[in-house]
């Protein structure tokens, strides 16, 4: 049975690796659509991580912008005024936004914070983070931002190259998902996000297993942060604003389906399908991200992969 | 030096306008509302257009702070409901995420609309002494207005029976339900209240300096803040917290420069949240 399921897992991991890796031969030699999915492979990582940290064990962080930027920030800054090699660095970024998260989920574990107040403290560290990129402007530019070079070998300008660099960022995410979800630390996630108080009272220590779902989630977001700074070739605080990652990450998530191995690579997808769609409205896109989030919430809570399974009546992982 | 003083209490007051309406929709519906700045914005925005209309300013600032309410009254009748059908953290959660949505529907409508009106209120004297301190009309009028505003609300809250009725929903919803009061359409009364509190208090920033379509999250976080440190459940704690902080900022402004200012106060925020979740002002339990 517990085989069986593994199975599903690996093929699933398989059939997504090839499936994204075909798309660049897809879209031929567009470097407009390049772009796009190569976004919309950030976004697929990024919801991974959030799914470990909200969607298994219910801590909201309205932080992962400022998670992710606060590992960019550490490694490019370090890479332009400390002259280390981004490889050196980003290491670095992904502790320190690891180190954040577990603070964060251990400081409102211990002091009983219910989900709003994880949600205030986490957005009030969001607002911190802008006020404080954009007050420390001998070091990060402010609102200028800082350029930054591809990871030497030409591995990360733009192009194919760095689609299957962000591939490999992706998979490599859904895979420490997997293994998570396969251990003891699994299941403890699936009992905390049925009863916590139950599984408290089963012996499960429900402090440590929050606390690693959160740093293990951060840690996932600020390796992504990071590879997309030297993607992107410039980093400013508005790409890690709210509005430009928190609020994509959370329709993401809320689409494909919270607690799956699937659901942020399907919302990934159909997100970007919706992303283009109300390209054309221009300044209209947030009230469209708005709408979305709320019908979201109220009638699709369950997302894709919980509709699929119900339609299709098929195990889907 | 008691320039900056007066400053900060009338924007404290300002900021507290906005912040009692975080407090009494969490205190009673249970929904923390994270587009409460973009009923602010509403509000003063109206009052713009209705000015640019050649309207009297007067009249045009009451309608401002009324479609501020007949929106607040739409959000509870339409989007809030099923986070009002739900309980406990699954309300929260729900009401958290839905108004998190609207205000980004209303920041992208304002934002395409209407991407360069503002809202500036222009008094005929623009300041007065009293007793060798130069005071800028202005502010006098915005603590005027919080003051009546907040005077109103304690009468309404403590003198009336529906007053009463609306602290018991407060303190048990349950139990005011097996009284025979229905939860649902007092909510939507302070749902409307609020919204309409908001709403003055985007005027009053219009009067204060100048109030952009692109206040709102601003605005929702600094009414968030002061809503936060004051308690979350407590009205005086929110008046309170708000004079305190906005005395804070006021100081910190001029001594320590703006960026580090909101720092101090978001990090002000964070510890109330880790060291007195129940609020600054609040009575041990």
């Amino acid at each position: 049975m517990n085989r069986n399921r593994y199975l599903a897992d690996y093929v699933t991991l398989l059939i997504v690796a090839v499936v994204l890796a075909l798309v660049p031969l897809g879209v031929g030699g567009s470097a407009y659509y390049l772009r796009i999915a190569t976004l919309m492979l950030i976004y697929m990582a990024y919801a991974v991580a959030f799914n470990i940290i909200f969607g298994h064990t219910r801590q909201l962080f309205l932080c992962i912008g400022a998670l992710a930027g606060s590992s960019a920030y550490l490694s490019v800054v370090l890479v332009t005024k400390g002259s280390l090699p981004p490889w050196a660095t980003i290491p670095l970024g992904i502790v320190f936004a690891a180190l954040l998260g577990g603070v964060f989920s251990y400081v409102s574990v211990r002091r009983g914070l219910g989900v709003i107040f994880v949600g205030i403290v986490t957005l009030v560290f969001s607002l911190i983070f802008h006020n404080l990129i954009l007050g420390l402007r001998e070091l990060t530019n402010g609102e200028t931002g800082i350029e930054t070079r591809g990871l030497g070998a030409a591995a990360l300008e733009s192009g194919r190259g760095s689609y299957y660099v962000i591939l490999a960022v992706l998979m490599a995410c859904l895979v420490v998902y997997h293994l998570l979800m396969r251990s003891r630390a699994g299941m403890a996630f699936r009992a905390i996000a049925d009863d916590e108080i139950a599984a408290e009272l089963a012996g499960i220590d429900v402090t440590s297993y929050k606390v690693l779902a959160a740093s293990v989630g951060s840690a996932l977001v600020g390796a992504v942060g990071a590879v997309y700074a030297y993607y992107s070739g410039f980093i400013n605080p508005t790409v890690y604003a709210l509005v430009s990652v928190d609020i994509v990450v959370l329709i993401t998530l809320l689409l494909g389906g919270m607690g799956t191995l699937l659901g942020p690579v399907l919302g990934g997808v159909l997100f970007a399908v919706l992303d283009e769609l109300v390209r054309p409205l221009g300044r209209l896109n947030v009230l469209v991200y708005g709408v979305l989030m709320i019908v979201l919430v109220i009638t699709f809570r369950h997302g894709l992969v919980a509709a699929l399974r119900k339609i299709a009546k098929v195990r889907i992982p | 030096m008691i320039a900056i003083l007066v400053d900060g209490i009338v924007q404290g007051l300002q900021l507290s306008l906005m912040a009692v309406g975080i407090t009494l929709i969490y205190g009673l519906g249970g929904v923390l509302n994270l587009a409460h700045g973009q009923f602010a914005v509403v509000g003063g925005i109206t009052t713009a257009l209705f000015i640019g209309e050649g309207m009297n300013p007067l009249a045009a600032c009451a309608l401002g702070v009324v479609s501020a309410g007949v929106l607040g009254l739409a959000v509870d009748r339409t989007v809030l409901v099923p986070a009002y059908r739900s309980a406990g953290e699954e309300r929260l959660l729900l009401g958290l995420l839905i108004t998190l949505g609207l205000s980004f529907v209303v920041n992208g409508y304002l934002d395409y609309k209407y991407p360069n009106i503002a809202l500036t209120i222009r008094l005929a004297t623009p300041s007065f002494n009293v007793v060798g301190i130069t005071i800028r009309t202005a502010s006098a009028v915005v603590a005027l207005i919080a003051i009546v505003a907040f005077v109103l609300l304690f009468a309404f809250l403590k003198g009336t029976l529906l007053g009463k009725v609306i602290r018991s929903v407060i303190q048990n919803e349950v139990g005011a339900g097996l009284c025979g009061i229905d939860p649902g359409r007092i909510r939507t009364l302070i749902v409307t209240l609020s919204a309409m509190m908001a709403g003055l208090g985007g005027v009053a920033q219009g009067l204060f300096s100048s109030l952009g379509t692109e206040m709102g999250n601003e605005l929702t976080s600094f009414a968030l803040i002061v809503a936060v440190v004051g308690g979350v459940r407590s009205i005086n704690g929110t008046l309170a917290a708000g004079v305190l902080l906005g005395i804070v900022n006021a100081f910190a402004s001029y001594f320590v420069g703006a960026y580090l200012t909101l720092i101090i106060l978001l990090g002000t925020a964070v510890f109330t949240i880790l060291l007195r979740p129940a609020g600054l002002f609040a009575y041990r339990t």
